[in-house]
């Protein structure tokens, strides 16, 4: 079994977003499943940030801690991974700052300095990157030392370029010494040197002679490891994040018109799709449409308030339309959600999450606006709220989302967070034969007499012809079917209860099956519920405890409007230990449960400090949970 | 052919109070209407919130009523979708130039082919007569409990700064020259901005139809030779120069007319089109998404940069 992870740390703007990529693709290649989350800061340079990679012959779902490599590419690294590695695992430095004072490091938290500082006192240790390397020395972790300095001259010297213009290669150079390490062979790396940089020979030229050095030099000193070809060698896949898969699902759902203000982690779902605005039909559909290509307009607006009426607009004249943005936007955006509400406009909007409140941690993650979703807009404004827990049903949801808004005539909140917004995946393609573009009660014209955009009918949703294809008045005041304000109480009533039949047209429109997924065994004695990028550190943490005799299962929810009121009840009514993952303060998710069905969780697993959630918290969390029946177990792993 | 202007009047009762300026851009805009002869399905009406916001009940094409300070967007979202529509935004000073200025400014940097008739009363008449952003500073009108302290902002000034290639301003008692105003507006390629002072006979008792009509004048009238009129990029400056001139007159003597516009300047949709090759032909409103519900897209055949060979 294969089941390895690394971590890459340097500074912002130092290539680790690079050397991340690379890495993943070479382990890619190599025919393993990986998974990698980026941990960065709210800074364009010089900061710490780090990729943090899972390589599995199974499927690779989450971070762990402790990893088998790191690779360190400046002192900070140094101090801040020195506990991530476990025993007996490999750390590549840089010996070039091996008198480097903690000190004398700025971008380094201070509160960090002397935790670090502490934990060397304690071992007899002095502040310098020497002395932490005597630590990890003393932890029996194997040490390759590489003078990243004297390694960058030399890729100048081979690659007649200057120093200046190849000083990122030494990320390449801490790569590939512990990918040689680790024993991916280095025409792996030098392909995805190439597949990463395609189109750019002045960069892939220099970072192959990086790879090179790095694994001559370990294979003159600590020698070169041996790995198998993993199980996935020989498959087309992809390596995307999530913010790039949902941009791909929202474009194979047909969307049309998708408005954004810049807004971390949402901001990059929005570019990829503006980088790819003009895409290339089908071949066994191009003569039937008429179409060789279609277009996708993606416009940045002055503000989120602006990019959510644009939407609104885009949707009222018949396009699929989409807007994206994080917690704060997403709080600006309220107002005009209820607006979409009564109108009955069929709109998306993509939350990535992050930690709050207010601009918070803007770059780390969470699952803070679980309530702040169910309860936008004002004035009994209801939308349907779903959420994505990994990759690949991110890309699925992207496209069910646009289809409820169109079918339902609804606002569509899709859940994401920042986790999965940086992070990377491999995966096989997707089953095109499985998805189904439904627009509802669309029509693009209207015959006999007059257009009523608010016809009372039998389901609560009325025929929709969009603006511009039949006279119409659309209100975001109480309105008559035709759409003229009006305050009468008898007409007001009419309209709530139509309203009030499409929500039970939702209700029976999405069944449980859409709504929740149950991993593992009804007999288990421990169920854990929870909801979005978790998903993959507890389905991890399942088999791990499976391992250790716990028997757990977990319960994926995946809408919750509409809730999955009769799964949850049955798990409660089960037994079993009932925990949350709660990935915020005020257990979101924990009330949310209550709310929809007056159970309260008796434990909750608590993580607030915005980094990812990893597998080895959920399995220690639980046995804690299991052995002594605390309430509450908070993790924080994770630098 | 154009039509009957009445054809465009609805059966709704006009909630407006007796007097106010909103009949006569109301009447104005039928006429207008009729003789552009707009087709009812195909030309849309998008207001705010505000008296004047209520417009889309009483005008017989297609109406979109949206929330304070939002018509903007939400027209440039249906435009954007349908390039083939003809949208008119028709809202107050508070909802456009107050809650709204982001938008008004972002329209003028698009240059979307929008028209925006801003029914500019210098108050909040709804919500019983606060001061609006275009009433001067120290005025006291009747609903104030002090004078105003906020100077009024000018609103053509903004518009030329923002990038509208069309900036006019008219006089709601004056129905024949209003329209042909509007008319002007609608027919520009562009981002057209028609300011419309109307008296408020209910809470604005300081610029009332008498303080207006002494003051006001038609440029046309009196300057023959005015031309802020923009056919190329290197007119531009002298051209808006003259305009700004123009657009800062207010007191004694407030000019009305077309005071500036641009014909050398790409609206948003030819700029869409420039970078999205197809999207008039096939525009986002009725673009096909799907072949009978088969999604019409590969993500693998498409999204090539992220798809690797293992």
């Amino acid at each position: 079994m294969v089941d390895l992870a690394i971590i890459i740390g340097g500074p912002q703007g130092g290539g680790i977003e690079s050397a991340g990529q690379i890495g993943v693709r070479a382990l890619a290649m190599k025919g393993y499943d990986i998974y990698g989350v980026r941990e960065y800061h709210s800074n364009i340079i010089g900061a710490h940030s780090y990729f943090n990679i899972r390589v599995r012959d199974a499927p690779a779902r989450s971070a762990r801690l402790p990893v088998d490599a790191v690779v360190a590419l400046d002192a900070e690294s140094v101090f801040t991974h020195m506990d991530d590695v476990r025993e007996g695992g490999v750390f590549v430095y840089d010996t070039s700052t091996l008198k480097t004072k903690i000190d004398r490091i700025a971008p380094m938290p201070q509160p960090l300095k002397e935790r670090v500082k502490a934990k060397l006192a304690s071992m007899g240790l002095g502040d310098t990157v020497s002395d932490a390397i005597k630590y990890l020395e003393g932890r029996s972790v194997k040490l390759i030392g590489i003078n990243l300095k004297a390694a960058i001259k030399e890729v100048a010297e081979k690659s007649g370029r200057p120093v200046v213009s190849v000083a990122r290669a030494a990320n390449v150079v801490g790569l590939s010494a512990a990918l040689a390490y680790l024993g991916v062979e280095e025409d792996y790396v030098k392909a995805a040197i190439e597949a990463y940089f395609a189109g750019r020979p002045k960069i892939i030229e220099p970072n192959k002679i990086a790879a090179s050095i790095a694994y001559q030099y370990v294979a003159e000193s600590v020698g070169l490891g041996k790995l198998p070809d993993g199980p996935f060698k020989g498959r087309v896949r992809m390596i995307a994040t999530g913010n790039d898969v949902v941009a791909m699902g929202k474009v194979v759902g047909g969307l049309t018109v998708q408005t954004y203000y810049p807004i971390t982690p949402a901001a990059d779902e929005a570019l990829y799709m503006e980088g790819h605005r003009v895409v290339d039909v089908r071949d066994e559909f191009k003569e039937k449409i008429g179409l060789e290509k279609l277009g996708v307009v993606v416009v940045q607006t002055e503000d989120e308030i602006s990019a959510i009426n644009m939407a609104i607009g885009a949707a009222l004249a018949g396009a699929r339309a989409a807007t994206t943005t994080s917690g704060p936007g997403f709080s600006l955006m309220n107002e005009a959600i209820s607006m979409a509400y009564i109108m009955e406009a069929p709109v998306v909007i993509t939350v990535w999450q992050r930690a709050g409140p207010s601009t918070g941690m803007a770059t780390r993650t969470g699952q803070q606006d679980l309530l702040h979703a169910l309860f936008a807009g004002h004035g009994d404004a209801v939308k349907i709220v779903l959420a994505s827990g990994d990759h690949e049903e991110a890309f699925y949801d992207a496209i069910k989302a646009l289809n409820w808004a169109e079918e339902f005539q609804i606002p569509v909140i899709h859940l994401l967070d920042k986790t999965l917004a940086a992070s990377v995946k491999s995966f096989d393609e997707f089953d095109l034969d499985s998805v189904k573009i439904e627009r509802g009660k669309l029509l693009y014209k209207h015959e006999n007499g007059e257009y009523l955009r608010y016809k009372l009918t039998e389901d609560g949703i009325s025929p929709r012809v969009p603006v511009g294809f039949a006279k119409q008045l659309v209100s975001s005041l109480e309105h008559t079917e035709y759409g003229v304000a009006i305050e009468d109480p008898e007409v007001r009533n009419a309209m709530v209860e139509k309203r009030l039949k499409k929500l039970k047209a939702i209700e029976a429109g999405i069944p449980e099956e859409e709504r929740v997924k149950v991993y593992g065994s009804p007999s288990a004695s421990v169920t854990i519920i929870s909801w979005g990028s978790a998903k993959g550190p507890i389905l991890d943490a399942l088999e791990k405890l499976e391992a250790d005799g716990i028997s757990a299962r977990y319960i994926h929810i995946k809408t919750f409007m509409p809730f999955p009121v009769k799964t949850i009840e049955e798990a409660f009514r089960g037994g079993g230990k009932i925990i949350v993952v709660d990935y915020n303060m005020l257990a979101q998710t924990s009330l949310a449960i209550r709310m929809f069905t007056g159970l309260r969780a008796p434990h909750i697993i608590q993580k607030f400090s915005g980094r990812a959630l990893m597998e080895q918290e959920i399995v220690r969390a639980v046995k804690e949970i299991v052995e002594s029946n605390v309430e509450r177990v908070v993790v924080s792993d994770g630098a | 052919m154009a039509r009957n202007w009445l054809e465009y009047r609805t059966s709704a009762w006009v909630q407006w109070c007796p007097g106010c300026g909103n009949y006569g851009i109301l009447t104005a805009a039928f006429k207008a209407f009729a003789e552009l002869d707009l087709d009812p399905v195909k030309t849309v009406v998008v207001s705010g919130i505000g008296c004047s916001s209520r417009i889309p009940y009483y005008i017989n094409v297609t109406g979109v009523h949206t929330i304070h300070g939002r018509p903007i967007p939400v027209a440039t979202g249906i435009k954007l979708a349908n390039p083939d529509l003809t949208v008119i935004v028709m809202s107050g000073d508070g909802d456009l130039l107050g809650i709204g200025a982001a938008h008004f400014v972002a329209l003028g940097r698009r240059n979307v082919d929008l028209t925006v008739i801003m029914h500019d009363n210098a108050v909040y008449g709804l919500t019983k007569g606060q001061a609006g952003p275009t009433l001067p500073a120290w005025v006291q009108t009747k609903a104030l409990r002090a004078p105003n302290i906020q100077d009024a902002l000018n609103p053509l000034l903004l518009a030329i700064a923002s990038g509208y290639t069309f900036v006019a301003r008219a006089y709601a008692y004056h129905t024949d020259k209003l329209k042909e105003i509007i008319k002007a507006a609608i027919k520009h390629r562009g981002a057209a901005f028609v300011d419309v002072l109307q008296p408020c006979p209910t809470y604005n008792n300081v610029m009332t139809q008498q303080w207006y009509e002494q003051r006001i004048y038609y440029i046309e009238e009196e300057e023959s030779d005015y031309d802020a009129v923009v056919t190329s990029p290197d007119e531009r400056k002298e051209k808006m120069l003259r305009a700004i001139g123009k657009a800062l007159e207010w007191g004694d003597r407030i000019p009305l007319g077309i005071i500036y516009q641009d014909k050398a300047k790409e609206p948003f949709d030819e700029r869409i089109e420039r970078i999205t090759p197809g999207y008039r032909e096939n525009p986002p409103a009725t673009r096909p998404v799907d072949y009978e519900g088969k999604p019409l897209i590969d993500p693998f055949k498409v999204f090539t940069d992220r798809v690797i060979k293992t």
